[in-house]
């Protein structure tokens, strides 16, 4: 038998005592010997956020006893936080599962099993299912090739090498029901970026933060959701920035704020449309880089229009714009007409000034809330980084991505730092901060429902043939100045039908495209929808992998109800969460549940190898330290073994359509799954021989391709993601440098050489804007890159050419950053509504309160909250202590210790006002449902007046549930079921509720 | 040459890694805990927390500060604990921390009441109850690693280093930004000198920190130790009931299921 020292102590220990009266020996009492030198240290990146702090792991006798801060890695330099530094607890907690179980219909327990029962049943139901459910034609009589029977969702939690084969898995059987925690954290970042500048992610990185002069933190509390991201804010802030903090609380955030802003939640558009206005009345903007790097200059159709709240072509029984007139004036060969005078009442520079003519400080005070001092400190610091040698970066987050207006939300922050010069600029950028350790990588494999690996486009049915699919989405420029990177999407999108279908997809069978699904052209798969299907019946199998919706979604009562009408749920999962739970939940007889349930045990992150991408786009390695506990199994393992018995189970009965799973191919292997091999599959490589236009063999066959320049339409390259090409080339694997130098001329911090970054190991995206035509740096200080007459300097430049040959927004069209967005559900500029429960109405346009386009549903369980019975603003927020569903903390007991119980915010007026003392429980309720919580009574909240009302706010975390070793109730039982109008994200920032003593 | 550790408010944004860090390292158990309306917690120093961090909201007129403090073993120059101790288990090292030797305590707890801040704490749930504080990380300094807490901090308001700089880098800040910083370096000289110093935005009386003059303490330990002859008889008696107590509690805790306990505990 084996005794811990303390095990010794306590037992032996005490019997020494008692026989001799001495105490233990100084060999047993003194300090445990330094455990450093007695392990084997392996590298890995922290599982929580986005950050990606690297944590060095110690191991001894095949368990790890130690993780701490990596020192060597540039980010966090041996730093973590308190999640981060609780990751040796992690791998060894007793809360894991570590057996797969089942839970038969109406059961009210759990039986374990092996994984071989599990897997072949599993096997047996995804392919009824498909079968019973399949849809080979639409209602025209076009080619469907899908099964709305079967959803699944996640995971931000897996490698990319996962995401990668779970992507080639679910498309492959012909899944559209396919989405993940990217939809409901920052599909509206990607809406707005990617329609702003071309790109749907954070523009810069962590250490960038350092180069800034101003900061603006909104919609975001960063010191506590990405606590190392201030490891380079207090670099900044040394080096002389204004910290300026904008929230609904005043947070550990603010408390390091030179400017703190307290702001009503959901008023974040009126709040930038002020400062765009200040921008412009007090010319503040930076006027070369809107004329040479925006869209300001282009004239806009005279046709364009708003008023009362609404653009032009709003047909408001479809609540959906006709955005005809929302296009640029051309010249006879199609190239946008521009005034570099800005003076021309249609370019978009005066449209821009006459739309935010309305957001003046007193107006926008009267809707945010804050005071019209405060609101002027803001803008001024902000704006005087116009100047061109002065840089301002904005983080934000969740604050501002769950709203009926997110997407604009973000496009109103692009506006403001187009017109102050600070895109692709050292310091700048509108950085989304991500949450979880690997959703940009998952963002980037597109586990979502309306876009393919490296955000190709899903296929419609009316995207009949390949040729057609890719005239559609391939954009066309006549300016020979526009780089038009799109241009290239047959490239990318051939290649992705290589890697799906193999030898199966050729140039006589449109490369596989007919086996791929293709989704209804108007219906919407997303998260809402997704359990609007499922509460409605129609969804009967479901794989939760990673992720925990009974807690994470909104409106989580219907999300819990739902899944009562599941014929069969699969959660993949480190433990037994709220979602494979559901069925025993307070207040629900287990007998009156139906639903099958297999839950299986996921090995966690440093029990597998494979990598994640942080939110700057840093895709890093992650080494295996040991061996996953007990009978758990990486995700990719789960993945193949269940693809292997789903293909045999089709070889020996085909079912109404077997092709589009049999001709997938699937060769990883009999056992655990090489996630080099999928790595080197997602860079791509040579299936034949690779020529370039002249007919010379680039790349010969069996290579790997150096980067997607590489890629072919010709069907002769394969590639997973074209947008990860060039991490794992003849090179090796790029994603495991650890060269912690930074090569950098001017010492900005790239490290070029540490991991590698899409796209092509570009640290800082858009970097042409960050010169003038002529390639000299704005900031010659803090330059990203530089011309020397001959080539760029210093960052990968986003495109070779040589100054001034081409515009500097490559991936849009036109060539230039939007300032005017004409491809969004809802306007081109950012316009202020009202959140879908509001206690106010809109003072700028009362009959149009809301934004116009989003979907409202209808079901019985998405109700809306009357401002009269719920008369407060509800928001919630993430603690540094949990995290998301909380499965991943509140099983871990240092965190619990410190975040023991659920609990609500409120100022103490509120609380006079409804007799609720500190500490001291109370029932938070909305139109969907109530929670119980403990009462935190805090100056930190205020409540504001509005237009002459007094509104008061409470603020929740969300990451309670009932299963853990704290529970409690689930803020998103009382989020509303309303999302974004253009990704649909839901508005779980912005609510009604009222509050009482319990 | 001794370490010390200068700790910096005004860079503290509470994120508690170093509580963290430090259970994680000293491979320290959770405590059962719960809201008490704030974020603090656990909510004092114990033989299983050996640093956390205190949350003050300081209001000012209509302005709100939000200060986190670091509290722990100061590591005081002249420490009154190891003066207090009798039989000499708490000692100071060369190099600056104080430490404690469990093979020649006796559990008297005069060094709890000896310390100023409140530090040394006593196993109450074992049966061979030790004295418990920081450390140091003497097993991190003796391999030339800083200290857990220190290493883990991501905006470096805990730096550790040689006392004497620490001081320096002290004294600089403050006459760089003397609008910032109060004009005080707590630790400096409280006591005769700590080697854990602070600096902050907001009076530390504010937050909680006693006010001592520079004299050492020590001397007051020698009045505590006046008491030890006759106490000693008492003390042998008092432990033995106590033991019997704890080590009855002890089993019935085993049989409970309360997941807020390391796992090792439910091992014993």
């Amino acid at each position: 038998m084996k005794l811990t020292r303390r095990q010794f102590l306590k037992f032996g220990g005490a019997t020494a005592l008692l026989v001799s009266g001495r105490l233990p020996t100084p060999a047993l009492a003194a300090p445990r010997p330094a455990k450093v030198r007695w392990t084997k240290e392996t590298a890995t990146i922290c599982p929580y956020c986005a950050v990606g702090c690297g944590i060095i792991v110690g191991v001894a006798n095949s368990k790890v006893v130690n993780t701490e801060g990596d020192p060597d890695h540039p980010i966090n330099r041996g730093a973590l936080c308190s999640k981060g530094s609780s990751v040796s607890q992690l791998a060894n907690s007793r809360q894991r599962i570590t057996k797969p179980m089942y839970r038969a219909p109406g059961s009210n327990k759990w039986k374990e099993v092996s994984w071989d029962w599990a897997l072949d049943e599993i096997a047996k139901r995804v392919k009824e299912t498909r079968d019973a459910t399949w849809v080979e034609k639409d209602v025209k009589g076009r080619l469907a090739r899908r099964t709305e029977g079967l959803a699944s969702v996640g995971s931000a939690a897996l490698d990319n090498e996962e995401c990668s084969l779970l992507v080639k898995a679910l498309r492959g059987l012909g899944v559209v029901y396919l989405e993940h925690q990217a939809r409901i954290c920052h599909s509206s970042t990607v809406a707005a970026l990617a329609e702003s500048f071309g790109r749907g992610a954070m523009t810069n990185h962590w250490i960038d933060i350092k180069n800034s002069d101003a900061i603006l933190i909104m919609g975001s509390n960063a010191a506590e959701q990405h606590p190392i991201s201030f490891h380079w804010v207090t670099k900044a802030i040394e080096h002389g920035a204004t910290l300026i903090s904008v929230d609904p609380r005043f947070t550990r955030t603010s408390s390091k704020a030179h400017i703190y802003a307290p702001m009503r939640a959901g008023a974040d558009i009126a709040l930038l449309g002020g400062m765009v206005k200040y921008i412009l009345d007090n010319n503040l903007y930076h006027r070369e880089y809107v004329v040479e790097h925006t869209n300001a200059p282009l004239l806009i159709d005279p046709k364009f229009k708003f008023s009362d709240g609404l653009f032009s072509g709003y047909n408001p029984s479809k609540r959906k714009y006709d955005k005809s007139t929302w296009a640029y004036q051309t010249d006879s060969n199609g190239v946008p007409l521009r005034d570099t005078s800005l003076q021309d009442p249609h370019c978009v520079f005066q449209l821009l000034r006459k739309h935010y003519s309305r957001y003046d400080v007193d107006t926008v005070s009267q809707i945010t809330g804050t005071s019209k001092e405060t609101l002027i400190k803001v803008y001024k610091d902000y704006a005087a980084t116009g100047a061109p040698d002065k840089v301002g970066t904005i983080m934000y987050a969740m604050g501002w991505t769950q709203h009926t207006y997110g997407t604009q939300i973000i496009r109103a922050s692009a506006i403001v730092q187009l017109l102050l010069g600070n895109i692709g600029r050292a310091g700048g950028g509108v950085n989304a901060l991500r949450g979880e350790s690997n959703v940009q990588g998952s963002t980037d494999h597109c586990l979502l429902f309306h876009i393919l690996p490296g955000y190709l486009k899903t296929p419609r049915t009316s995207d009949e043939t390949l040729d057609r699919y890719l005239k559609h989405y391939t954009p066309a420029s006549s300016d020979p100045k526009s780089a038009n990177w799109w241009q290239h999407y047959p490239e990318y999108a051939v290649s992705l039908l290589k890697w799906m279908y193999g030898k199966n997809a050729t140039p006589e069978n449109e490369f596989g495209y007919q086996l791929m699904p293709k989704i209804d052209d108007e219906t919407n798969y997303s998260w809402l929808a997704l359990f609007e299907a499922m509460y409605a019946g129609r969804i009967k199998g479901f794989f939760a992998w990673g992720q925990n919706p009974a807690v994470s979604g909104a409106n989580a009562n219907m999300a819990r109800k739902a899944m009562e009408n599941l014929d069969w749920m699969v959660a993949v999962n480190l433990w037994d969460t709220e979602t494979s739970s559901f069925w025993q939940r307070p207040g629900v007889n287990p007998a009156d549940v139906k639903t099958e349930v297999f839950l299986l045990p996921a090995a966690v992150s440093v029990e597998k190898e494979g990598s994640i991408t942080n939110s700057g786009r840093w895709a890093q390695w992650r080494w295996k330290a040991v061996k996953p506990l007990g009978d758990s199994k990486p995700d990719s393992w789960i993945m193949n073994q269940l693809m292997i018995r789903v293909r045999k189970l089709y070889q020996a009965d085909p079912g109404p359509d077997p092709e589009p799973v049999v001709k997938l191919a699937w060769n990883y292997g009999p056992g655990e799954v090489d996630t080099r091999q999928v790595a080197r599959e997602v860079n791509g490589w040579a299936v034949g021989d690779v020529k370039d236009n002249k007919g010379n063999v680039i790349v010969p066959a069996g290579k790997q391709v150096k980067n997607f320049t590489q890629l072919r339409a010709d069907g002769s390259t394969a590639c997973a993601n074209w947008l990860y090409s060039g991490s794992y080339n003849e090179d090796g694997n790029m994603m495991a440098r650890r060269d912690n130098t930074d090569y950098h001329p001017a010492s900005i911090g790239l490290y070029s050489k540490w991991s590698w970054a899409w796209p092509v190991n570009r640290r800082i995206i858009y970097n042409r804007a960050s010169c003038n035509i002529k390639g000299e740096p704005f900031d010659p200080k803090r330059f990203v890159i530089r011309w020397n007459g001959k080539r760029w300097e210093g960052d990968v430049p986003d495109g070779g050419w040589p100054p001034g040959a081409k515009h500097s927004f490559i991936m849009k069209p036109e060539g230039y950053a939007r300032i005017f967005g004409a491809g969004r559900a809802d306007g081109p500029f950012p316009e202020h509504y009202e959140p879908w429960e509001s206690p106010v109405k809109n003072i700028l346009h009362p009959d149009q309160s809301t934004d116009p386009a989003f979907k409202i549903w209808k079901s019985e369980m998405d109700r809306k909250g009357d401002p009269k019975k719920y008369p407060i603003v509800g928001t919630t927020f993430r603690l540094t202590e949990h995290w998301q569903s909380g499965a991943m903390t509140r099983n871990l007991p240092w965190l619990v210790e410190m975040q023991p119980d659920m609990f609500v915010e409120m100022s103490p007026e509120l609380a006079a006002e409804k007799g609720i003392k500190n500490g001291g429980k109370v029932i938070v309720e909305s139109a969907r449902g109530s929670i119980e919580a403990v009462a935190l009574v805090t100056r930190r909240l205020q409540p504001f007046r509005l237009d002459g009302h007094l509104v008061h706010q409470v603020a929740m975390p969300w990451h309670w549930g009932y299963k853990g070793l704290t529970t409690g109730g689930s803020a998103n039982v009382l989020t509303p079921p309303v999302g974004d109008a253009n990704t649909m994200i839901p508005e779980t920032k912005a609510f009604l509720c009222d509050v009482r003593k319990a | 040459m001794s370490v010390g550790m200068l700790i910096d408010l005004t860079k503290c944004i509470g994120c508690r890694g170093c509580q963290i860090a430090c259970k994680q390292w000293n491979e320290l158990p959770a405590e059962k805990t719960h809201n008490r309306g704030s974020y603090e917690n656990p909510p004092k120093l114990s033989d299983k927390t050996w640093t956390y961090i205190t949350f003050h909201e300081i209001a000012d007129g209509s302005r709100v500060t939000w200060v986190f403090a670091k509290d722990g073993c100061r590591h005081c120059l002249e420490p009154s604990c190891a003066s207090a101790c009798i039989v000499g288990a708490l000692h100071k090292r060369p190099d600056g921390a104080v430490v404690y030797n469990a093979h020649k305590c006796i559990g008297c707890r005069y060094c709890e009441m000896a310390c100023p801040f409140g530090i040394p704490a006593f196993q109450w749930e074992k049966p061979v109850p030790y004295i418990q504080k920081c450390t140091f990380c003497e097993d991190r300094l003796d391999q030339g690693e800083e200290p857990a807490c220190a290493k883990t901090c991501p905006t470096g308001a805990i730096e550790f280093g040689e006392r004497n700089d620490l001081l320096q880098t002290a004294h600089a800040r403050m006459k760089e930004r003397p609008d910032k910083y109060v004009n005080h370096i707590y630790g400096e000289k409280e006591v005769g000198g700590t080697s854990v110093m602070y600096l902050s935005s907001v009076p530390f009386n504010k937050l909680g920190f006693p006010t001592y003059g520079p004299e050492p303490l020590p001397r007051y330990a020698h009045i505590a130790m006046n008491a030890v002859p006759p106490t000693i008889g008492v003390v042998t008696v008092l432990m033995g009931g106590v033991y019997w107590i704890i080590k009855r509690r002890d089993k019935m805790m085993s049989q409970e299921t309360d997941g807020v306990t390391e796992p090792t505990e439910k091992e014993g």
